[in-house]
């Protein structure tokens, strides 16, 4: 990584921006606080509209098909704004408020209809029920059980009870009170949980009224769907509308880092990778001759972003190592060695020669049609390779859609054992694989002491203990006592005083239950390739059972075989991807990994829904 | 008539899928609960809490896996039923107990890590994969009961 200086005119600002995201090598930094260029925050407004509208659209627009690729763009015409975008937003924007205003109008007339529903019968126009000179009225509900109750409590009172329907809230009452009676009237509608009813300020009856708000509804709902067709319409424009929306979010993007300023110049600031300077002056270069650009290390205590480099077979495994974290710069790339791990144990664990075709097949075309980029395409080719290897494991143990067939190894469900022995074979290398790293990066950075004491020393012990399984005569258990040796002298090396080094340097080699544990992990290579295995023979014997069963029967076999093999199958995928990524993550990865890299995100074009080409 | 070792190791069959299943379903339950409340603030996550909900259904068909393999060693599912002394029954119940009960438990408490994964997706979506492996830990013990079960069962003899 080298730092990239920028100084040039303002004028030029625009266009230099412009061809570095086209170019998308320089990632921009800004000391402290950003410095949006003028204007940015308008277009981060319209583009939250945008996204807004895309939203509205999407509810309206026909479905897209699950396989269908982003369109392409040439560059030179993703550079013009379209004009249309910007009136289709604006347009888009204000039907969908239109359309939300109306139907709001029309289910609160709807809610008002509801709840005049329980008073249609009363006869009176909602205009003269008014209090007059020497009476009072009351207009609400009350426990349907409550009204014989309250009937007889105000027998006595100078009042008057209509009733009417009964509504959710209890029984529709009209009570009129003479004035002598009010308090006591109303006392006793306090007693007996009298709910007030308000109605709408509108003259006539209840029930003209509720037929007039009925018919108002439903013409402003009638207006919500001619507006709705129209929104339907243009939503058929989507692709316009998502093209705009890429133009501003890169634009945005742009725009969000203006660097430091002069009245004349201005200066920015980034990260490159120290291969590609030549690409970033040349970007500059072509936009104009006043310009000067510097590249420079990083300065002590400055991290830069790390990025990783490998050949195209490895590469995509850059994406397992990305779910759990970039490499420290300087640091080593993991992938070189956690690749063929990860494929072998990839395969294991799905383990059917039939499934591994199906996967390989179905997930090559997928990559012919979708073309999936950067991180997606990455994980797909992983799972791509490791149904390849798929394929490899299944024919090696005969399993071939759950039959047995031909096994070139053995089969794993018949000779447990045997299985057994290999995942601990293959975990086992795996292990040393991840020490013998660690020893790697000690000696280069000169710790020579550690890298005999913590890594050599296990080295030793375990050669000794292989050896004391293979080998005749004491000299396997003699290499192991040395290893072990060597741990309890220099593995409490920083202690002071002789007696707490040792103490502390017995203590080390308790961690030989670490790598127990560590290498037991790897019995789930047989044991998920077992789950694959059985489900597949359970479907398979289901299936036959069905199919004993006439031609329905064979109809239905074909259901759960077709349904259940692609279920198995997907549901092994995620296991057999999960598990032979934590295989690396805690049992390889926390042997020498040095995580607490930064993405390396330059300024580039990166669209949501198009794609740029040139 | 079936003899008590047979009856014993359908026993076996039983606890194995009945209770890993019964694992799978509260873990998948829990999980679901949790993702149904993020897809209503951003249905575009469906596909990522998707996955984190699924991760603690495998109890359930690992407690399948070996409750089949114990029924079509003792040949209920070819019709011939063989007859099992009462100590291979008494084996075979036995071998159904580790994925049984490490299934149950493995299952509720994945489907608890899985429900706070879907939360992390839902605040940081970039980070579902680290939510992922969270969860995928604490298969390793529905793993290990599988692997054991297993053994169990090969090691009856008829």
């Amino acid at each position: 990584m080298k730092k990239a200086t920028l100084f040039a005119l303002k004028e030029d600002r625009d266009a230099l921006l412009l061809e570095l995201q086209k170019n998308g090598d320089l990632m921009l930094i800004s000391d402290g606080e950003k410095n949006p260029l003028e204007g940015a925050a308008e277009i981060s407004d319209q583009l939250q509209q945008t996204k807004e509208v895309l939203k509205f659209v999407d509810l309206h627009a026909p479905k897209k098909s699950l396989f269908s690729a982003k369109p392409t763009v040439a560059y030179d015409r993703f550079l013009k704004e379209i004009q249309e975008g910007e009136k289709l937003t604006k347009q888009l924007s204000e039907l969908s408020e239109r359309i939300s205003t109306k139907r709001n109008e029309a289910a609160t007339m709807l809610a008002q209809v509801a709840a005049l529903d329980a008073w249609t019968d009363m006869d009176i126009p909602l205009e003269d029920l008014q209090p007059t000179e020497n009476t009072t009225y009351f207009a609400g509900y009350m426990e349907d059980a409550q009204v014989p109750v309250f009937k007889e409590d105000i027998a006595s009172l100078n009042a008057e009870v209509i009733s009417f329907k009964e509504a959710p809230e209890g029984r529709a009452l009209l009570i009129f009170a003479h004035k002598d009676s009010v308090a006591q009237v109303k006392h006793f509608l306090k007693a007996h949980d009298f709910l007030d009813m308000v109605f709408p300020k509108r003259t006539g009856l209840v029930k003209e009224i509720a037929v007039d708000l009925t018919k108002a509804a439903q013409q402003k709902n009638t207006v919500a769907d001619d507006l709705e067709v129209e929104a339907k319409t243009l939503s058929g424009r989507q692709g316009e509308l998502e093209l705009y929306y890429d133009q501003l979010a890169t634009k945005e993007e742009r725009m969000a880092q203006g660097g430091a300023e002069t009245d004349k110049t201005f200066y920015l600031e980034g990260w490159c990778r120290a291969d590609r300077t030549g690409a970033i002056e040349k970007a500059v270069a072509s936009v104009t001759d006043a310009y000067e650009l510097t590249f420079l290390d990083p300065a002590e205590g400055e991290i830069p972003p790390s990025v990783m480099e490998n050949n195209a077979l490895v590469r995509p495994y850059e994406s397992v190592v990305e779910l759990y974290s970039r490499p420290l710069p300087g640091t080593m790339d993991p992938n070189l060695f956690m690749a063929p791990f990860h494929f072998i144990f990839f395969g294991m664990m799905l383990s059917d020669a039939g499934y591994g075709l199906v996967l390989t097949v179905a997930l090559y075309i997928l990559m012919k049609v979708l073309k999936p980029k950067d991180f997606v395409g990455k994980l797909t080719m992983v799972v791509l390779l490791g149904s390849i290897s798929t394929i490899i494991w299944g024919a090696a143990f005969g399993g071939w859609f759950g039959l047995e067939w031909k096994p070139l190894l053995f089969v794993p469900m018949k000779e447990p054992l045997k299985m057994l022995a290999l995942c601990f074979g293959l975990g086992g290398l795996h292990l040393i694989v991840g020490i013998c790293l660690k020893l790697y990066s000690d000696l280069k950075s000169g710790n020579v002491i550690g890298a005999i004491a913590d890594e050599a020393s296990w080295l030793i012990i375990f050669a000794g203990l292989a050896m004391m399984a293979v080998l005749p005569g004491e000299i396997g258990k003699w290499t192991a006592l040395f290893g072990a040796a060597i741990i309890v002298l220099f593995g409490g090396r920083e202690k002071k005083g002789i007696f707490s080094r040792l103490m502390s340097g017995v203590l080390s080699l308790y961690n030989i239950s670490g790598y127990l544990s560590d290498l037991l992990s790897y019995s789930r290579l047989f044991a998920l390739g077992l789950a694959t295995g059985v489900i597949a023979m359970v479907i398979n014997t289901i299936a036959g059972m069905l199919a004993g069963a006439g031609p329905v029967g064979i109809a239905a076999a074909v259901v759960v075989l077709v349904g259940g093999h692609i279920f198995n199958i997907i549901i092994n995928i995620l296991g057999a991807f999960v598990h032979s990524s934590r295989l690396q993550y805690i049992e390889f990865f926390g042997k020498f990994f040095q995580t607490g890299g930064r993405a390396f995100v330059p300024l580039a074009l990166r669209t949501k829904y198009t794609d740029v080409t040139n | 008539m079936l003899s008590l070792g047979t009856a014993l190791a359908f026993f076996g069959a039983a606890i194995a899928a009945g209770l890993a299943g019964i694992g799978s379903a509260m873990g998948v339950g829990i999980a679901g609960q949790a993702a149904s409340g993020v897809v209503s603030e951003d249905p575009d996550k469906f596909g990522s809490v998707l996955v984190l909900q699924a991760l603690p259904g495998t109890q359930g068909i690992y407690g399948l896996l070996i409750a089949f393999i114990i029924v079509l060693n003792i040949g209920a599912i070819d019709g011939n039923i063989k007859d099992l002394t009462l100590f291979q029954g008494l084996s075979l119940l036995a071998a159904g107990i580790p994925i049984g009960i490490g299934g149950l438990m493995s299952g509720i408490y994945q489907g608890k890590v899985a429900a706070s994964g879907i939360y992390l997706t839902a605040k940081r979506p970039e980070e579902v994969g680290k939510g992922i492996i969270l969860t995928a830990m604490v298969e390793t013990y529905a793993v290990l009961s599988l692997l054991i079960s297993f053994i169990m069962v090969n090691g009856v003899k008829f």
